[in-house]
């Protein structure tokens, strides 16, 4: 038995559905904040400890920081949430691309096994150095691609935000 | 004694450390505070006042602990060890001095030498703009608000510039472990400038100076706070021990951006010019070097505190124009030269 791995998978799922489920924005968002944070924990786990500060770093302090701006930009602590979509084809619509996502993480759980069974990890595992040479050696396009992306985001942004201007 | 036990000791030690100089920061605050406006500051309590953080202690957890009717409780009893917690932590991966050597076994002075050692203070610094948050949106109150709001904005603008600037350090020394650039730094270049951080990257250090003083909401980066406009911000409903958890936090950081600047700009323990490990034993080396950083470290923590009574506090437009347009931007143009400097020495 794995209890480190069970402690944080149970505080994951668990903080996930507390996330889906409340109707108070920034506890909602705190929720998010705790699934990231016990993945970053899992990700510890699997020797991998440049992406579990890469998790918290990035999205529990930039992206999640930007979520919360928003909330206390429009909302005020009084206020509930309004309930979920009432529109039924929307809700079916959700209820496919769920299932689909579940699919998927089915399949994914194949390579689980695999994961699992291997115990000697490779020298220099995990450690940036390793990263780094996988993202500029094997990994360049799609590495490069995700910057063009990001840019082309960025750009878009600049015009939408110079046209309200 | 076993490997466990010694890092128990350790562990044990920084957080007693780092307790004492925030305690000790607090009166130093008001003392130098008092000098620089040619008043006396608190000197009733013990020689000099020394007894005075003692005595605000006891009159802050004897204090009525006071929940405001329509605040959030659970949020609100949750935002201030969420602030400080994180501060506290940061303390794990600092250098605090060389090796030292008791009973035949050399012991590190650093609690985890982890090889993504000050990104883990970035990590961590990014955490405590939640204790904010939390208070300013449980309090329920239009101030606190405000301040929580603006800490969040604050800490995104200037996560970024910190990073450009710190991104040079590692173009420069290869390496994320703090002991590895502290080691790094010890010897001279050029034959006769101490091989420190600071005099290879002048322009870094003054980016990263600006960006920690924002992170640990200083003045003339105060502005979650701000008295003049927002009461005092994000604690406005805040009393007794709580509000005496978030001051403390705000001096733990201090405490820990001060140790992280001597270790990536300032050689971290080692004295310029003199290796000490030649004329000292192991023992008093290792007591030597904690001490050097010691010195170090209080000199910027001071600097906190002159800067305070020195800049006065930014506009909030002007705090963001000044992050956004002019830190990084130089950051930027910082990180490139770095990059072609290293890319054609080596």
């Amino acid at each position: 038995m794995d209890y480190y791995f069970i402690i944080f998978a149970i505080m994951a799922v668990g903080a996930g559905i507390f996330t889906i489920t409340v109707k108070d924005a920034l506890p909602s968002a705190l929720g998010l904040l705790t699934v990231f944070i016990a993945l970053a924990a899992l990700y510890l786990h699997l020797h991998a400890p440049l992406i579990a500060i890469f998790q918290v770093s990035i999205y529990a302090g930039a992206i999640l920081v930007l979520v919360v701006f928003v909330i206390m930009l429009l909302i005020t602590p009084d206020e509930e949430l309004e309930t979920t979509q009432k529109n039924v084809s929307y809700r079916a619509m959700g209820a496919i691309l769920g299932a689909y996502l579940i699919a998927l993480l089915a399949i994914g759980l194949k390579g689980i096994s695999q994961l699992v069974a291997q115990k000697n990890l490779p020298e220099g595992f995990g450690h940036p150095k390793a990263i780094g040479m996988l993202f500029f050696k094997q990994y360049i396009l799609h590495f490069e691609m995700a910057s063009v992306l990001l840019l082309v985001a960025l750009v878009a942004a600049i015009y939408l935000a110079k046209k309200n201007a | 004694m076993a490997d466990w036990q010694i890092d128990l000791i350790k562990v044990v030690f920084i957080w007693v450390w780092a307790l004492l100089i925030a305690v000790v920061m607090t009166w130093v605050e008001r003392r130098a505070s008092a000098m620089m406006q040619d008043r006396l500051g608190p000197n009733r309590a013990g020689p000099f006042g020394l007894l005075q953080p003692l005595a605000d202690g006891i009159k802050l957890f004897t204090k009525e602990d006071i929940i405001p009717e329509r605040a959030r409780k659970i949020l609100f009893i949750l935002g201030p060890p969420l602030f400080a917690l994180p501060a506290f932590s940061a303390y794990a991966v600092v250098p605090f001095g060389d090796k030292i050597v008791l009973g035949g076994k050399e012991i590190i002075l650093q609690v985890s030498d982890v090889n993504i050692g000050f990104l883990y203070v970035l990590a961590l610094g990014a955490i405590g703009v939640y204790g904010m948050v939390i208070g300013g949106w449980a309090s329920n109150s239009k101030y606190s608000i405000l301040g929580g709001l603006r800490a969040t904005a604050q800490l995104i603008s200037y996560e970024v510039p910190m990073g450009l600037a710190l991104l040079t350090i590692v173009l420069l020394y290869g390496t994320f472990s703090l002991r590895e650039i502290v080691l790094q730094q010890q010897g001279t270049f050029l034959g006769f400038l101490p091989n420190w951080g600071f005099f290879k990257q002048p322009l870094g250090f003054i980016i990263f100076m600006v960006a920690a003083y924002a992170e640990a909401n200083r003045v003339p980066f105060d502005l979650p706070e701000c008295e003049s406009e927002l009461v005092t911000g994000y604690h406005t409903e805040y009393g007794s021990m709580r509000l005496g958890l978030y001051l403390f936090g705000e001096y733990v950081n201090m405490g820990t951006l001060a140790a992280i600047t001597v270790s990536l700009f300032f050689g971290g323990w080692g004295l310029p010019y003199v290796d000490m490990s030649r004329f000292l034993g192991p023992v008093s080396y290792g007591i030597a070097s904690f001490f050097v950083f010691f010195l170090k470290q209080a000199f910027f923590l001071f600097l906190f505190v002159w800067v305070r009574w020195t800049v006065p506090r930014f506009r909030y437009d002007q705090l963001m124009g000044l992050g956004w347009k002019a830190l990084i931007p130089l950051g930027l143009i910082n990180l490139f030269i770095t990059a072609l400097l290293v890319q054609l020495t080596t």
